[in-house]
């Protein structure tokens, strides 16, 4: 399955791009795709254990199952205000 | 409860959001916060901040914690304004407004909104160096 990820706020600077395309296999969940993406980019791997991950407009935890065709966002801590 | 949220680029005018005010004769209490750019982030010197936010999904957990509030305490009303893009130090960034019959649960709203928005309302900033 297919699922786009949107990168925000300095990962975006880390990861070089604004988003990608990522294929998984069915069952795979965001934990998954985290891995996934470190392979890609390296540099979010010391971001790990801060990174927020919505899918849609919802928060999720790192179990999340994905379905084809999920819009993942990847970012750091928020700082609004 | 009513809820007037706004995520904008524009200035805030604060003297047009008072003069907004409504509130109804059994309330007796407003708490507005207004956040400003400080001219300093880490000790270094700035002259602005860039804020970015993932705006629907922002609206939708400004959204939800509203909700959270409306369960909690009998508050009448909130707006809400957060500006995005560059603002510059001295200029507000983020302006509160609850109204609720009592001091204490407008105050207790308004420091749950605030401290829950710093920690799940996707809005990022980006400082900007210079004096």
């Amino acid at each position: 399955m297919q699922v786009s990820v949107t990168f925000y706020s300095y990962f975006k600077d880390l990861t070089g791009c604004a988003g990608a395309l990522e294929e998984l296999p069915e069952g795979g969940t965001l934990a998954d795709l985290y891995r996934q993406l470190i392979r890609r980019f390296p540099k979010l791997a010391a971001m790990e254990k801060s990174t927020l991950i919505a899918v849609g407009i919802d928060y999720q935890p790192r179990d999340y199952v994905l379905k084809e065709g999920d819009e993942v966002a990847l970012f750091p801590p928020v700082q609004g205000g | 409860m009513k809820r007037k949220l706004t995520i904008m680029t524009e200035p805030i005018d604060e003297a047009a959001l008072q003069a907004q005010r409504c509130m109804s004769a059994g309330m007796g209490a407003v708490v507005y916060f207004l956040g400003v750019v400080r001219g300093r982030e880490d000790e270094d010197p700035i002259k602005a901040i860039d804020y970015e936010s993932f705006r629907e999904m922002a609206e939708h957990q400004f959204n939800l914690l509203f909700d959270q509030i409306e369960k909690r305490w009998p508050v009448e009303s909130i707006r809400l304004v957060h500006r995005i893009g560059v603002v510059k130090v001295g200029e507000p960034s983020l302006w509160v407004e609850v109204v609720a019959p009592h001091r204490g649960e407008a105050f207790a709203a308004c420091q749950f909104l605030i401290d829950e928005m710093k920690r799940v309302v996707p809005i990022w900033k980006k400082p900007i160096a210079g004096r």
